[in-house]
């Protein structure tokens, strides 16, 4: 029996490993009171549709009941929170904050890094507009991947509102910022030239611009940005960002953080402040997420959200790369034989107990114990139960 | 500072990369024989020696930080990496090219259902799909200009860059669809983890082409 392409079991070993990195992440989100929730597996079309970009739609994995209603499995978790919060949460007080690590499919070639069932965690911050709420949920982000063991992880930012005010000033409209953009977002220099010599646009103002995009950093890109994007939009985001990165720097995250104005997420989705976390030794991003206030009005609930999410098996991948496995812990503390009470009272202490199922005798049940390295065996011998220490430099481990 | 790793193709694109490397600063050794890997000769760049076709996939992935790669191979595959310098060497075009005496380079209509062998099974897909040209595509792996001439297929989509070996097969260019030429390529994240280093070597780059 073979699996279909783009999903994998997750044998003993392998899902401790992950579940240890999911509940390092439970705790974050709990440590920031972030309540977790969790939505269906699938539901209709129609209501995920309303959260889904063009690739995501091509993405989704469609199917039908018997009635003929359209279903489909999640391709993502935002859009399933804002049907929630938009319908059951509605009259609860803003903002509100909530989190999950679940699984999210996608129809896509099967690649490293790239699955068609994966999981996802990431928290949601709805019904705050403003810089402070952008800078928790990169914090929150940062922090989550410190708890994993990856500490060294570098974070982009950007707001996409500079890039729009930058080709404003340079006289572009319509068809033209849509294919300027998706060069920019792809780094894609060649292309952009071609559009600047298309589009006639004056050689000096796109110098500037070409500078901007190629250009990662703080205060540099700032002035860049300042003097290249003069709308009131695109001041806005230079001075939110400028409040995330103080902030950033009084945490002492400063090194950590650079602007990156090419760096424009999604575009059909997030409507200002973006980022990513990643580190040196993967070539696709870790995490990112931003502000995406178009998404619940889709709902009916016009309230402004930013949040981001990280890619479960993305971290296992970066900590097996790092050689940085989960300690296996021991797996059974006490191993009994012919005595049901004595088991029960050993779960009830909290211990991990397995019970003799095969009617070992004393010498077959202290062997099966070394080999599996478990420290105490507890034998019923008539009414008394003998117990056994096996010490730690006799077992076989 | 970690080294930098760059995928370089074997092959035609081959001794200019290296020469061009080289120019900037980022020596060589010469022949690269069988191997696989190399140094640069002050130890600040691993090279990668890779089938051209598989430039792509090693910088998407960040096995490799950057590359250089023709454009040509770039439209079939679907790799995400970024465009970051036209090298302009390795330049050919794209072309739908068709044996003379089929009259096609003069207006001689299509056949109602043609059939089209190349290598460049995505371009020659979409060139006909977005000119409503209905077309059945016949996905070869070398000496396309084969196929018209033994009545696989009516029309050839390849590539040209002195139009020689057309000539020498009595076939014309019909049409062109797009040009190409050696890229460096970065991947995306690479260029934010290793900023100061790519940055600065598109910069040497980009002036070096453009003087």
């Amino acid at each position: 029996m073979r699996l279909p392409p783009g999903v994998r079991d997750w044998l003993p070993q392998e899902f401790a490993f992950k579940q240890s990195v999911e509940d390092r992440i439970a705790v974050v989100f709990d440590h920031w009171s972030y309540a977790r929730i969790l939505t269906p597996t699938f539901e209709s079309y129609e209501s995920l549709e309303r959260g889904l970009g063009e690739k995501l739609m091509r993405q989704t994995f469609r199917f039908s009941d018997p009635l003929g209603e359209e279903l489909a499995l999640r391709t993502e978790m935002t859009t399933p929170i804002a049907r929630v919060v938009s319908t059951r949460l509605r009259n609860a007080s803003l903002p509100i904050r909530l989190s999950y690590i679940a699984p999210a499919y996608r129809y896509e070639e099967p690649q490293l890094g790239r699955m068609r069932e994966f999981t996802q965690a990431g928290a949601e911050l709805i019904g705050a507009p403003g810089a402070d709420a952008d800078a928790e949920a990169l914090f929150m982000a940062i922090e989550t991947l410190d708890a994993v063991g990856l500490a060294d992880a570098q974070f982009d930012i950007n707001d996409s509102a500079i890039v729009d005010g930058a080709l404003v000033s340079l006289g572009l409209s319509g068809s033209a910022v849509r294919s300027w953009k998706a060069a920019i977002a792809a780094r894609n220099l060649v292309d952009l030239d071609g559009f600047a010599s298309r589009d006639g646009v004056r050689s000096e103002r796109y110098a500037l611009l070409r500078r901007l995009v190629v250009t990662r950093g703080t205060e540099d890109v700032l002035a860049m940005a300042r003097e290249l994007a003069m709308n009131p939009e695109a001041q806005a985001a230079i001075y939110r960002l400028e409040r995330i990165l103080a902030r950033a720097a009084a945490l002492g995250f400063g090194a950590r953080i650079a602007i990156d104005p090419a760096l424009l997420r999604d575009l059909e989705y997030y409507t200002g402040f973006v980022f990513e976390g990643f580190l040196g030794d993967l070539g696709f991003s870790l995490c990112g997420g931003g502000r995406y206030d178009g998404l619940l009005p889709r709902f009916g609930y016009d309230v402004p959200a930013v949040g981001w999410m990280v890619g479960v098996e993305r971290i296992l991948l970066a900590l097996e790369r790092r050689r940085i496995g989960e300690r296996r812990s021991r797996e059974v503390d006490v191993f009994v034989v012919g005595s049901d009470r004595a088991a029960m009272s050993e779960r009830a202490r909290g211990r991990r107990v397995r019970v003799d199922v095969r009617g070992l005798d004393r010498s077959a049940a202290i062997a099966y114990a070394r080999h599996k390295a478990i420290p105490r065996v507890l034998i019923a011998c008539g009414e008394e139960v003998e117990e056994i220490l096996l010490e730690a430099d006799e077992r076989a481990l | 500072m970690s080294s930098l790793t760059i995928a370089l193709p074997k092959g035609s694109l081959y001794d200019e990369s290296s020469a061009l490397l080289g120019a900037i600063g980022i020596e060589i050794p010469g022949d690269p024989g069988r191997r696989l890997t190399m140094k640069s000769n002050d130890g600040s760049a691993e090279l990668l020696l890779l089938r051209p076709t598989d430039v792509p996939a090693y910088v998407e992935f960040g096995a490799a930080d950057c590359g250089i790669v023709g454009k040509d191979t770039l439209w079939e595959s679907e790799r995400s990496v970024s465009e970051a310098v036209d090298l302009r060497f390795g330049a050919c075009r794209l072309v739908v090219a068709a044996r003379r005496s089929d009259g096609y380079h003069e207006g001689a209509r299509y056949p109602t259902f043609l059939r089209v062998a190349t290598k460049f099974k995505r371009m020659a897909t979409q060139y006909f799909s977005e000119r409503d040209i209905p077309c059945e595509i016949i996905a070869l792996h070398g000496s396309v200009e084969l196929a018209p001439i033994v009545g696989l297929a009516d029309v050839i989509v390849d590539l040209v860059a002195t139009g020689s070996t057309l000539r020498e097969h009595d076939m014309v260019v019909v049409d062109e669809i797009a040009a190409s030429s050696a890229r460096f390529v970065l991947n995306p994240v690479a260029y934010r983890s290793k900023y100061a280093r790519l940055s600065a070597l598109c910069e040497r780059l980009q002036r070096m082409v453009a003087s």
